[in-house]
C-alpha cells in the first residue's frame, strides 16, 4: 500500500515524514514494511489487533443512561516511532520535572517558601480546590508525594511541550502494554528487525517503586491496589496492575483501620497493609477527612497515612500541583528549586484570573483553547477554531462569570502520525503519555501511551470522546 | 486471600456449574421435543424449573395434548430458561454472572481461563432464541455445556492450587449437590402415583433421561444392566463414589475442599461448616435408606437439600461476611 494520497502538511509535525515527504531516517524500516504490505494484509492485521482486544476483554467502561457498558479502545495497528536521541531528551526533561513537582509539594505543604518568595501567588495555591490543608506538615517516604505520574506531551515543529502533568491517579499504562503485545504479534518481522526498547518491565519497576516507599523501609511490605470498583472506567487497568504486582485488588469495603494501622479482610482474618497504590481520588478516599458521603473510601485512612503507618501512592493532596493554573508555574518551580533551566517547555498559558490575560483570552477566543482549571478528560473545554460563534459567545459568558476557573492556551498543531483509516493511510493528531515512577530513584520505562484523535481533523485524543491508541516504539541507538 | 476475591471465585464456580447443568437439561429437553410423549415433555419442563427452585412464566404449566401448543409453550419456556435477562436462573444470566465474577477476579485466575470464558461469552452474546430454535437448539446447548467443560479443564491444567482454586471448587460442588438434590426430589414427587402402567413407563424413561443428564447412563449400564429401575438409578445418583456427578461425590469433594481451606476467621461457623459437610457425607454413604422405604429416601433428600443451603450460609458467614469483631 502506498502513501501517494497521504495528506502531508508541512505546518504540522509528522511523526513519520520530513516536510519534503521523505520518511525520517529512523522510520524507514516501518515505511518500507507498510508499503510492502497489501491493503488486504494491512486490513487483516488491523482486524486481528482489534479482535485480540475484544477476546481478551481489554475494555474501558462507558457510563450510559442505563447500565455501564464495556467497550474496547479503538487501536490503530501502525506504531508511532521515536528515535533514541529524542527519547533521551524527553526522559531527562521528565525526570527533572517530577523532581521539581515533588519539591513543590513538599514545600507548599511545609514552609511554603515558594509563596513567601513571591514566585507563585498564594491565592493560586491556596485557592486551588485540590489543595488539601489536612496534609500540611506531612512528609512521605523519600519526599515522594507523586510516585506515579503520567505526563501528557505533544510535539510541534518547535519541539516537545508538556500539555499537563497527571499527578493524582493517572491511567493508561495497561493500554501501553496491551498495545505493545498486539503490535508485537501482528508486525513480528518488523518488530524483530527494529531494535525497539522493551516496556514489559513496567510492572517490575512499579513494584520496586512501591516497595521503596514502604513505611519505615519495611522489607517485603504487603501491597494492595485500591480501586473504586468494577464500574470505574479504568477497572481493567486496576485488575491488570494488581496482577502484575502480585498485589490484592481491594475496594474500600475490604479495608479497615484499627489501632493506627490499615488491615484488609482475608479468608484467614485480617492482614496488615503497608503500601496502598490507590486509584481512588482524594475526595473519596476517607469520609472522615474529605467527602463524608463517600462509600468508596476507608474511614481513618488519612490519619494512618499521616502517622506513617501506611503509604498512600500517590499521596493525598498532589492535585494542587497538576491544577491548570499551577501548571503555568512549573518552569518557575524548576528554576526555583533546582536552579536549572527547564528541559521541557510548557504550552504558553493565560490565567484568566489575571485581568490582562482575561482580556487577551476574550479578544482571541477563535484562536485559543480554553479549559476549566479543574477539568479533565477533554470535557468542559472550548476549542476556539472549531467552535461556532454562538458556542464561543456562550463560553465567553461562563469565563466572565468566574475568570479564575479558566485558563487559555494557543491552539497548537499537535503532531500527526499515519493511521490506517478505511483502507488508506491518513494522518491523525497524536499525543504521548509516558509514565514516570519516583521512589528512592526515578524510573521511566522507554514507552508511552500514544493516544490518537481518530476523527478527521479532531484534536481531542480522549478515549471517552472518540480517541484511540497506537503502539509507541522507542528505538535503541 | 482477600475475602471478597474468594467470594467472587466461589460464586463464579456456582454460576458456571448452574449454567452447565441447565444446558445439559435443556439439551435433553430439546431432544425430547422431537419424539417424546406430551406428558414427558411437560414433566421435563417442570423438572428443570424445580431444579432451580423457580416457577415457570405464568406460575404453572398447563398440559395441552396438542403438538402446536407444546411447541409454542416449549419455545417460551426455553427462551425463559436460556436467554431471558430478567430470569436470574437462565443460562444467559448464570453464564454472564459467572463471567462477571471472573472479570472482577481476573487477577486471581489464569489468563487462559479468562480468555476461554470471554470467548464463549462473546459467542453467546450474539445469539437469541429465534436463531437457535430455527437451526438446532440441541447443538447450542451442547456447545455451551462443552465450553464450560473446557473452561473447567483449562482451569484444572492452568490454575494455581491456592485457596482461590479451593473456593471456586467449593462453589461448584455445593451448587452441584444442591441442584442434584432438587432434581431428584422433583423426579420422586412425580413418581408418586403407582399402578398406572403408562405412567410407570413414562417414569422409567424420565429416570433414563435423568441418568443421561448426570452423565450416568453408561455407569448405570455397567453396574445394573440395561433396564432402568428408578430405585437403582436413585442409588447410583446419590451414593456412587466413582460417579463424577453423584450427590455423594459432590458432597465428598466439597468436604475435601473445606478441609483444605482450613480454619476460618469466624471459627464457630467454620467448624460448623466442616461438621455439616461430614454429616452430609454420613447421610449419603451410611444412613441412606434402602429401596423398601421410598418415603424415607425422599425425606433424606429433602434433608440434604436443606443442608446444602445451610452449608452455603455457613461458608459465607465463616469466610466472607464475618463480622469485624471476629478479626484476630
Amino acid at each position: 500500500m502506498n502513501f501517494d494520497n497521504y495528506n502531508l502538511d508541512p505546518a504540522i509535525y509528522d511523526e513519520m515524514f520530513l516536510p519534503d515527504g521523505a520518511p525520517r531516517e529512523y522510520c524507514r524500516p516501518l515505511h518500507e514494511e507498510l508499503t510492502r504490505l497489501s491493503v488486504a494484509e494491512l486490513g487483516s492485521i488491523q482486524e486481528r489487533v482489534t479482535r485480540s482486544f475484544s477476546n481478551e476483554g481489554i475494555t474501558f467502561t462507558v457510563y450510559g443512561d442505563e447500565e455501564a457498558e464495556e467497550r474496547i479502545i479503538p487501536i490503530d495497528c501502525i506504531p508511532r516511532v521515536m528515535s533514541g536521541a529524542d527519547w533521551r531528551q524527553l526522559e531527562a526533561g521528565l525526570a527533572q520535572r517530577i523532581k521539581a513537582l515533588n519539591l513543590f509539594l513538599d514545600d507548599v505543604y511545609g514552609e511554603s517558601r515558594i509563596v513567601h518568595d513571591g514566585v507563585i501567588p498564594e491565592e493560586v495555591v491556596r485557592g486551588c480546590p485540590q489543595y488539601r490543608p489536612e496534609m500540611r506538615g506531612f512528609a512521605p517516604p523519600h519526599g515522594a508525594w507523586v510516585a506515579v505520574c503520567g505526563t501528557d506531551l505533544i510535539r510541534t515543529n518547535d519541539g516537545f511541550r508538556v500539555l499537563e502533568d497527571n499527578l493524582r491517579v493517572p491511567s493508561g499504562v495497561s493500554y501501553m502494554l496491551a498495545n505493545r503485545k498486539a503490535a508485537k504479534s501482528s508486525l513480528r518481522r518488523l518488530y524483530r528487525g527494529s531494535r525497539v526498547r522493551e516496556v514489559e518491565d513496567y510492572g517490575r519497576a512499579l513494584l520496586d517503586t512501591l516497595r521503596e516507599l514502604a513505611p519505615g523501609g519495611r522489607a517485603e511490605p504487603s501491597i494492595a491496589l485500591l480501586t473504586p470498583g468494577v464500574y470505574n472506567s479504568a477497572f481493567y487497568e486496576h485488575m491488570f496492575l494488581a496482577h502484575e504486582l502480585g498485589a490484592e485488588l481491594v475496594e474500600g469495603r475490604d479495608l479497615l483501620v484499627s489501632n493506627g494501622f490499615v488491615y484488609m479482610r482475608t479468608t484467614a482474618g485480617r492482614r496488615r497493609v503497608d503500601v496502598i497504590y490507590r486509584r481512588v481520588d482524594d475526595d473519596f478516599i476517607d469520609p472522615l477527612v474529605f467527602r463524608p458521603d463517600s462509600l468508596l473510601g476507608v474511614p481513618g485512612l488519612i490519619e494512618v497515612c499521616k502517622r506513617g503507618n501506611v503509604t498512600l501512592v500517590n499521596a493525598p493532596g498532589t492535585g494542587v500541583a497538576d491544577d491548570k493554573s499551577v501548571y503555568a508555574y512549573v518552569p518557575d518551580m524548576v528554576r526555583y528549586y533546582m536552579a536549572e533551566e527547564p528541559l521541557l517547555a510548557n504550552v504558553e498559558t493565560y490565567l484568566c484570573r489575571r485581568p490582562e490575560d482575561l482580556e487577551y483570552t476574550l479578544d482571541n477566543l477563535p484562536d485559543l483553547v480554553v479549559k476549566q482549571v479543574g477539568g479533565s478528560g477533554g470535557y468542559g473545554m472550548l476549542i476556539g477554531p472549531h467552535a461556532t460563534p454562538e458556542e464561543r459567545e456562550k463560553y465567553a459568558k461562563e469565563v466572565r462569570a468566574d475568570p479564575s476557573n479558566f485558563i487559555s492556551q494557543p491552539t497548537l498543531a499537535l503532531s500527526r502520525s499515519p493511521c490506517l483509516i478505511e483502507g488508506r493511510f491518513e494522518p491523525r493528531h497524536v499525543d504521548l503519555r509516558p509514565f514516570v515512577l519516583h521512589g528512592q530513584e526515578t524510573r521511566i520505562v522507554p514507552g508511552a501511551l500514544c493516544r490518537v484523535a481518530l476523527r478527521r481533523g479532531s484534536l481531542v485524543v480522549n478515549s471517552s470522546q472518540g480517541g484511540g491508541g497506537k503502539d509507541f516504539w522507542v528505538l535503541e541507538d | 486471600m482477600l475475602a471478597r476475591s474468594a467470594q467472587g471465585l466461589y460464586w463464579m464456580g456456582r454460576y458456571l456449574e448452574r449454567a452447565q447443568r441447565l444446558c445439559v437439561l435443556l439439551g435433553l429437553q430439546a431432544e425430547a421435543l422431537v419424539d417424546r410423549p406430551v406428558r414427558e415433555i411437560y414433566f421435563g419442563w417442570s423438572r428443570i424449573y424445580d431444579s432451580v427452585n423457580r416457577h415457570p412464566p405464568g406460575d404453572s404449566l398447563e398440559l395441552f395434548d396438542n403438538d402446536e401448543f407444546i411447541l409454542a409453550d416449549s419455545y417460551t419456556l426455553a427462551d425463559d430458561l436460556t436467554f431471558e435477562r430478567a430470569n436470574p436462573d437462565s443460562v444467559w444470566s448464570c453464564f454472564a454472572l459467572g463471567r462477571e465474577n471472573a472479570r472482577q477476579m481476573r487477577h486471581c485466575i489464569s489468563a487462559e481461563m479468562w480468555t476461554r470464558l470471554n470467548l464463549a461469552y462473546l459467542r453467546i452474546q450474539k445469539l437469541d432464541m429465534e436463531t437457535i430454535w430455527r437451526t438446532s437448539p440441541e447443538s447450542f446447548y451442547a456447545e455451551t455445556a462443552a465450553e464450560i467443560d473446557t473452561f473447567a479443564g483449562v482451569a484444572a491444567s492452568t490454575m494455581y492450587r491456592d485457596d482461590g482454586w479451593q473456593f471456586m471448587q467449593l462453589g461448584c460442588f455445593i451448587e452441584r449437590a444442591q441442584l442434584l438434590a432438587s432434581l431428584l426430589l422433583a423426579q420422586l414427587s412425580a413418581d408418586t402415583p403407582v399402578g398406572d402402567t403408562a405412567v410407570q413407563e413414562d417414569s422409567d424413561a424420565e429416570w433414563a433421561s435423568l441418568l443421561r443428564a448426570c452423565h450416568a447412563f453408561e455407569a448405570y449400564h455397567r453396574r445394573y444392566g440395561v433396564e432402568v429401575q428408578p430405585g437403582q438409578a436413585l442409588d447410583l445418583l446419590v451414593t456412587d463414589r466413582l460417579l463424577p456427578n453423584s450427590l455423594g461425590r459432590a458432597i465428598d469433594m466439597a468436604a475435601t475442599e473445606l478441609a483444605a481451606i482450613g480454619s476460618a476467621p469466624d471459627t464457630r461457623s467454620g467448624e460448623a461448616a466442616q461438621r455439616l459437610a461430614g454429616r452430609m457425607g454420613d447421610l449419603v454413604h451410611y444412613d441412606w435408606p434402602d429401596r423398601a422405604a421410598p418415603e424415607d429416601r425422599e425425606a433424606c433428600l429433602q434433608q440434604l437439600s436443606d443442608y446444602c443451603r445451610e452449608l452455603h450460609n455457613l461458608v459465607t458467614a465463616a469466610y466472607f461476611d464475618y463480622p469485624v469483631d471476629h478479626l484476630s
